[in-house]
């Protein structure tokens, strides 16, 4: 469970998060959906506590993150903003190193490499080094260094961006795959469609601050609008960078 | 906690190796020094050893047959097609053989410019050969009207070199040591860079800081892996100069190189706080870079500085008991010692060591909290 109170964070000039508060169950995919620079980024980073925030708090599990980021940080599993692979490494090497950062040893870790390696279907390309990976497959490694370590919780920072047919599956699959396995899913995104077909629980933030959440039905609902699409629109009060 | 810290140690070491380019910089600057070395010893020795033949011109050489050939033993000679002569001209006059049978003082000249400095070995030669000709003669005339050649030599000089061969071999072999201490600095910093800069620039550093690994750890982890490298181009360097210097004939110049295993085990380890030093200073200069280009321009001009307080130490022989402490200095001075074939201390380098490995421990903080600024790692 994913949970942020009051999170605030302000950068030179620019108010990042203005009192967010919102909570991601376990069992659930929750979607961050936001316009291009509504604070998504800034959000997960300090959940992560990477970013310490000016006020409010994140937790994970109930863990607080800037109090306890390492704590945080082996609960959850990791698929960043701008992810790079160790273009020497074979996927196999790359995905055991993150599961040895995360405490895995011996049999364990070569287990945990093992299934994640299957559960992604990517047997063929485990033992080749990474550079000169397709996009598709660069991202299975990314997702695969994020779950190795069988995380409860997942983080994804716009994960579909720039992804074909094929990969799209492959995500999607997956995410669905934790969720039954009753894991928090929390990923963001500014494609509306993305969100409305793959999420439960659906935060809308504006200018660092939750503006609606609910269903994707629910907010129709509540906006008495026939499509997700017109509710998200009537709910942000514009069309700006939001992709459809 | 350990075994995190090896993972990530091993990680980069594996990344370094399959890196050519981190791997051939490493060992080029190892292999550089020593060679470069030795082909200026031999180039020098033939220099010093080998006398070469001064050409002048002669005038008049067929009015003093002896005296020339003289000349030619001590190998100065007319110039010809083949060898020309340089721009000094001996003149002996007509009368060369009547004045010298009537014991008149007999005018030779020697013309060039004497403001030509590159000239000045050769002249002294001729000058010289002269002078001991002339002696040679009024030796023979003393002797033939019975006095004894001494009595016109009130002074004798003699020379004693004081140096023996192990501090000759010092003021030499001191820039053999400059490259060891050299390739210590620059083996590791391909890697050090990568592993900072090169992170960031493959976007692999955020990831990397979210996992959950105290970032201490990390950059000790990351610090080692680069001064592994660091040490065992070093090693390589003090490997290698003894084996260069077999091909090279020293002991003509009066030089005695002893540069037992021993030595080279007691360089290697007062080396191993250097390299740390140095990786941390590589870290903490490129973790603020964007990339790997502006890394290697910032490295290249923060190296300059112990680069240049070794080469000034090494031409000026400064000394002050400071310099025994710091890094770099106190390093350099255990290095010297060791060819001066004297004794180390054994304080003062574990005291030297101690403060490197201390200013190591401080920089590795500072880069720790540097990872942990937002605005230096998402550059905000």
């Amino acid at each position: 469970m994913i949970k942020t109170e009051g999170l605030a964070k302000a950068y030179k000039d620019v108010q990042a998060l203005n009192g967010l508060s919102f909570t991601a169950d376990d069992g659930q995919i929750t979607g961050l959906l936001g316009p291009n620079g509504a604070g998504k980024t800034t959000c997960l980073r300090s959940i992560y506590g990477l970013i310490k925030a000016d006020a409010g708090y994140a937790e994970v599990d109930q863990v607080n993150a800037a109090e306890n980021p390492l704590e945080v940080r082996r609960r959850i599993g990791i698929f960043p903003d701008k992810f790079g692979l160790q273009e020497r490494l074979t996927a196999r090497e790359h995905v055991a190193y993150f599961a040895a950062l995360h405490g895995l040893q011996g049999q364990a870790l070569k287990a945990a490499v093992d299934r994640v390696i299957a559960d992604l279907d990517m047997q063929e390309i485990a033992d080749r080094r990474t550079a000169g990976f397709s996009q598709g497959q660069r991202m299975k490694v990314a997702l695969a260094q994020a779950i190795v370590h069988q995380p409860q919780n997942l983080i994804l920072d716009e994960p579909s961006r720039g992804l074909d047919v094929m990969s799209t599956r492959i995500l999607r699959q997956l995410l669905y795959r934790l969720r039954e396995q009753g894991r928090c899913i929390l990923f963001s995104s500014h494609v509306m469609q993305e969100v409305a077909a793959l999420c439960d629980h659906v935060v809308i933030m504006v200018a660092g601050q939750v503006k609606a959440e609910g269903s994707p039905q629910a907010l129709c609902e509540r906006t008495g609008k026939a499509s997700f699409e017109d509710a998200f629109v009537t709910l942000i009060g514009t069309e700006e960078g939001i992709m459809l | 906690m350990s075994s995190v810290f090896l993972t990530i140690w091993r990680k980069e070491m594996i990344d370094a190796v399959r890196d050519r380019r981190s791997l051939m910089a490493a060992m080029s600057y190892a292999l550089f020094g020593p060679l470069l070395m030795a082909v200026a010893f031999l180039v020098l020795i033939k220099d010093v050893v080998s006398e070469r033949d001064v050409r002048v011109h002669i005038d008049g050489a067929e009015y003093a047959p002896a005296l020339v050939e003289f000349l030619e033993s001590r190998r100065i000679l007319a110039g010809n097609d083949e060898h020309p002569a340089q721009d000094i001209w001996l003149t002996i006059p007509e009368d060369y053989q009547s004045r010298l049978e009537r014991a008149r003082p007999i005018p030779i000249i020697v013309r060039s410019d004497y403001s030509e400095r590159n000239l000045q070995s050769q002249r002294s030669r001729l000058e010289s050969a002269l002078r001991e000709y002339n002696q040679t003669i009024a030796m023979h005339r003393l002797t033939l009207r019975g006095i004894s050649g001494e009595v016109i030599q009130p002074l004798r000089v003699e020379r004693q070199d004081t140096a023996t061969k192990g501090s000759r071999a010092a003021l030499v072999l001191g820039m053999v040591m400059v490259f060891v201490l050299m390739s210590v600095f620059f083996s590791g910093m391909n890697v050090a860079i990568d592993t900072s800069a090169g992170e960031r620039e493959r976007n692999a550093l955020e990831f990397l800081l979210a996992q959950p690994v105290a970032t201490h750890i990390l950059v000790a982890a990351k610090m080692t892996a680069a001064a592994t490298f660091a040490i065992l181009g070093g090693v390589l360097a003090l490997l290698l100069i003894p084996a260069v210097f077999l091909f090279v004939p020293l002991e003509k110049l009066g030089i005695d190189f002893a540069f037992s295993p021993m030595d080279q085990l007691v360089i290697a380890l007062t080396l191993i706080p250097l390299a740390l030093f140095a990786s941390i200073l590589q870290l903490f200069v490129s973790f603020r870079a964007k990339s790997f280009k502006e890394a290697q321009t910032y490295i290249s001009l923060v190296m300059f500085a112990p680069m240049a307080a070794v080469f000034a130490l090494e031409f000026s022989r400064f000394e002050h008991p400071v310099l025994q402490l710091l890094p770099v200095t106190s390093q350099h001075h255990v290095l010297f010692s060791t060819i001066a074939g004297q004794p180390i201390a054994f304080i003062p380098v574990l005291i030297g060591g101690l403060v490197t490995l201390l200013l190591t421990g401080l920089l590795v903080w500072v880069v720790t909290r540097m990872l942990r600024s937002e605005k230096v790692v998402f550059g905000l």
